[in-house]
């Protein structure tokens, strides 16, 4: 299975800053467009992650199992976009998974402990989106939410929809 | 063997950081004053020290040193100058002042979307991050105020 890795970090980084700082300006009516903004950037992922997972299962078997896909997720996924695995992997065997990464590559910049937190949640939608979309490409519907208490370290829970 | 202070400029002059690690003398004059003095001595200086060149200069100022201590300086091509105040045990810290600007200010102030650039830096991150890096230098010891 032949993994691929992003051409430079920074430069995502700073596109997909960008792409926070422009989503919220271009919508100016105070506290009633953050959902719509984070559903926005959440879409936004959801297009790329299904775009990416084709690219990076190309050449894979096919998966066992819904816990088998999760752990593709969480190793050669995260890998893949953030250089790392995921730090944790919990599930209640019957849909729900919580991802944890210690030290989610979009916040260590941010800061090391509350500062900021509550920008966080702008900064986990599009992540959110694109494990939502490389689920989808594998056959599996989800929610993905993200939960942030003390940066850099993230949650995203992923709750699989019976179809 | 000690640090005394450091600043961090931008390039239109507004002083972005200040760190005091052991200052036993205070200049007399307020923040803002002493930081529209550090900025103006430095433009002059520079500019002095390339027009009075008798060679063709490299790198331009780096540092001077009275019989107390040494200020050393450090501009970056997007003109951020970092300037450290030093005691004399000090040869050379233009590397440090390097390290300072790759490995902190452009990680956690350039990286971070949410630090506006070209105002006072608000990153606790960034405020810890320089403090212990400084405060594991070789030469600084701690020493009471």
């Amino acid at each position: 299975m032949s993994v691929y890795i992003m051409a430079d970090e920074a430069l995502f980084q700073f596109l997909h800053n960008e792409v926070i700082q422009y989503i919220y300006k271009s919508s100016e009516h105070g506290e009633m467009e953050n959902g719509r903004c984070i559903t926005k950037l959440e879409n936004m992922g959801f297009r790329v992650g299904q775009g990416l997972i084709e690219r990076f299962t190309k050449d894979t078997a096919r998966f066992k199992d819904e816990l088998d896909v999760m752990k593709f997720i969480c190793k050669d996924f995260w890998t893949s976009v953030f250089k790392k695995q995921i730090d944790n992997l919990r599930t209640n065997h019957q849909g729900i998974y919580v991802l944890q990464d210690n030290k989610f590559r979009l916040l260590t910049q941010l800061s090391a402990g509350k500062q900021y937190l509550e920008h966080a949640p702008k900064y986990l939608a599009f992540t959110c989106g694109l494990v939502r979309g490389g689920l989808s490409n594998l056959g599996v519907k989800s929610i993905v939410t993200a939960e942030v208490s003390v940066m850099p370290a993230c949650k995203f829970q992923v709750m699989i929809q019976k179809m | 063997m000690t640090v005394h202070n450091l600043y961090i400029f931008d390039r239109n002059g507004s002083c972005l950081h200040y760190g005091e690690w052991n200052r036993k003398k205070e200049a007399g004059i307020s923040k803002d004053e002493e930081f529209k003095l550090m900025y103006g001595m430095l433009f002059s200086i520079r500019s002095f020290c390339s027009k009075m060149s008798p060679l063709d200069m490299k790198d331009g100022f780096l540092s001077f040193q009275t019989s107390k201590y040494k200020l050393h300086y450090y501009e970056t091509p997007t003109g951020i100058k970092i300037i450290m105040n030093t005691d004399l045990g000090v040869p050379n810290a233009r590397d440090i002042l390097h390290q300072i600007y790759s490995t902190l200010y452009v990680e956690y102030i350039v990286k971070n979307p949410l630090c506006v650039l070209g105002e006072q830096l608000s990153s606790d991150l960034f405020s810890t991050r320089l403090d212990l890096y400084i405060r594991a230098l070789p030469f600084f010891s701690p020493r009471a105020a």
